[in-house]
């Protein structure tokens, strides 16, 4: 039994993984021959992805087009990229023209999807390696954090272009525009308004020198789709009152409508947040909803994937497909829908209770974008592991927030002291008027 | 004044308390925000379509609102009903 703990074989016969796999789309058997209903489903369109690789960017090397250096930089506060050899400088194309992506919303129909927000592959790796063509060596870049390296031995910088399955690498990056010294600024402007109640130890230790540049992995989406909502509201006919002196009490009569609204709408560049970890906004356990507070962001003017963008900057990888973020995406259509029929209930004036909502999703278009973040971080010690608190920048339009932990005590003894006052002041007037 | 006026007074002193200790708690910690994609998102939307039927009346009720209303709490979800057809 020298075998027994041999594993199984792999299939290996046709229709296995082992088979050389069919171009897309192609079916073994001549549909024509087909039923109906199954020949409808296999001519069904397929979703759609927009091809945003780029091929000129294919090797690792991006190289300056006017002299074939390697180290470009993004020029600090504008789109543009930068050789560092020779000084020319040129613009990223926008994507929002190159791929048409701000046309035909009201067009859209199932779901189109950039070849950048595919779906993740089960088995791809977050390492990558390249091997260098101006030396041969082997140099590995981590995408989980970053998405450039520099060969060591021949100073060639490498940017992770290809479009790996992995989910790294977007269609799109929008380029930081907010300097450091500017989100340094900010962060310390915002915290300087909340000294008071904030717990010592952040205080102590409050360096804003320390904020990292950061680009988070977002989905934009466009959406086009329609919404009925139903419920129950009240107009108010009379209202009087009954009674003399403290016994006075006000009376209301009013009409009960049944009321049903329809609303068609198309949003434009919906930004979610496609690492997993991120889009959990649990103020309890953590405070990514600061993250989420400085959204949207200027995306219209994104810029194709380019890896020189990111030199020296840490990036998170995406790690979040399109159907696993559907429900987040359908939960704010329908809040946006609910927010587009309020203005046609005005004349309910005692309010409107919804009861059941619907949406139809007509169709969708999913980008994944890079988006600028300059953040701030600490960590305060407790219970569960802490507490890890966020001021965020908006790398594009400098909206800033955060999250200051308080020294409870201080807080705790300012309300009383001021709940202790105002009882103070109602049982001087209850002894007063007695 | 009335007893029914002076007990109300009375609990002046902890309502001012915990008023006070949420709106400090909300100032530093900004737990309440998040991305307000509602009206910081380009949204077009046809004209508004609907129904309004009258199905009854309400006399004499004390309360200043609708129970249960729900117009401005967009992020509320009410009872779905989700199409089988459903293409998406």
């Amino acid at each position: 039994m020298s075998n027994a703990n041999t594993p199984p074989a792999p299939p290996a016969g046709p229709g296995s993984p082992r088979d050389v796999p069919p171009l897309p789309g192609s079916f073994p058997i001549d549909q024509a021959t087909l039923p109906e209903p199954i020949r409808e489903e296999l001519l069904a369109p397929d979703p759609v992805a927009i091809d945003t690789a780029a091929a000129e960017l294919k090797d690792g090397l991006n190289r300056c087009p006017k002299c074939g250096a390697t180290d470009i930089r993004q020029k600090p506060g504008s789109d543009l990229l930068i050789c560092q050899y020779c000084r020319n400088e040129w613009h990223g194309a926008r994507v929002e023209e190159e791929f048409g992506l701000g046309q035909g919303i009201d067009q859209l129909k199932g779901t189109v999807i950039a070849s950048g927000a595919r779906d993740i592959a089960a088995d791809s790796a977050s390492l990558m390696s390249f091997k260098c063509t101006g030396c041969g060596a082997e140099v590995t870049v981590n995408t989980e954090s970053a998405m450039t390296a520099r060969c060591h031995w021949c100073r060639h910088v490498f940017g992770v272009n290809e479009q790996v399955p992995n989910g790294a690498v977007p269609d799109a990056v929008l380029p930081f525009h907010i300097s450091k010294d500017d989100a340094v600024a900010r962060i310390r402007q915002f915290v300087g308004k909340r000294q008071l109640f904030a717990l010592k130890a952040f205080k102590e230790q409050f360096t804003p020198e320390n904020v990292v540049a950061v680009y988070m992995p977002y989905m934009i989406v466009d959406g086009n789709a329609s919404a009925d909502v139903a419920g129950q509201g009240e107009i108010k006919t009379r209202e009087y009152t009954q009674g003399s002196g403290d016994n006075k009490k006000t009376y209301y009569d009013a009409d009960v409508y049944q009321v049903g609204r329809h609303v068609d709408f198309t949003v434009d560049d919906l930004p979610l947040e496609s690492s997993s970890e991120r889009g959990n906004l649990d103020t309890r356990v953590n405070t990514n909803n600061i993250i989420n507070t400085i959204l949207p962001f200027d995306t219209k003017n994104a810029v194709k994937w380019n890896a020189s963008y990111l030199v020296g900057i840490t990036s998170e990888k995406r790690d979040s497909d399109v159907e696993q973020l559907r429900p987040r995406l359908e939960d704010q259509l329908l809040s946006i829908a609910r927010a587009q029929v309020q203005a046609s209930t005005s004349r309910y004036d005692r309010g409107v209770r919804w009861e059941h909502e619907r949406l139809d999703v007509h169709g969708t278009r999913w980008v994944s974008m890079y988006l600028p973040v300059w953040l701030y971080s600490y960590h305060q010690p407790g219970s569960n592991g802490g507490m890890l608190h966020y001021i965020a920048v908006n790398g594009r339009t400098g909206e800033t927030m955060g999250s200051v932990p308080i020294q409870q005590w201080k807080l705790l003894m300012a309300a009383i002291t001021v709940g202790t006052f105002l009882e103070g002041i109602a049982l001087w007037i209850l002894g007063s008027s007695s | 004044m009335s007893d029914d006026g002076g007990l109300w007074l009375l609990a002046l002193g902890p309502a001012g308390a915990t008023a006070l200790y949420w709106a400090l708690y909300r100032y530093y910690r900004n737990t309440d925000k998040s991305h307000a994609f509602e009206r910081e998102t380009t949204v077009e939307a046809k004209p508004v379509t609907g129904s309004d039927s009258k199905v009854g009346e309400v006399k004499g009720t004390r309360e200043t609102r609708i129970r249960g209303d729900n117009v401005r709490e967009y992020r509320k979800r009410v009872n779905r009903i989700r199409n089988d057809t459903d293409s998406s």
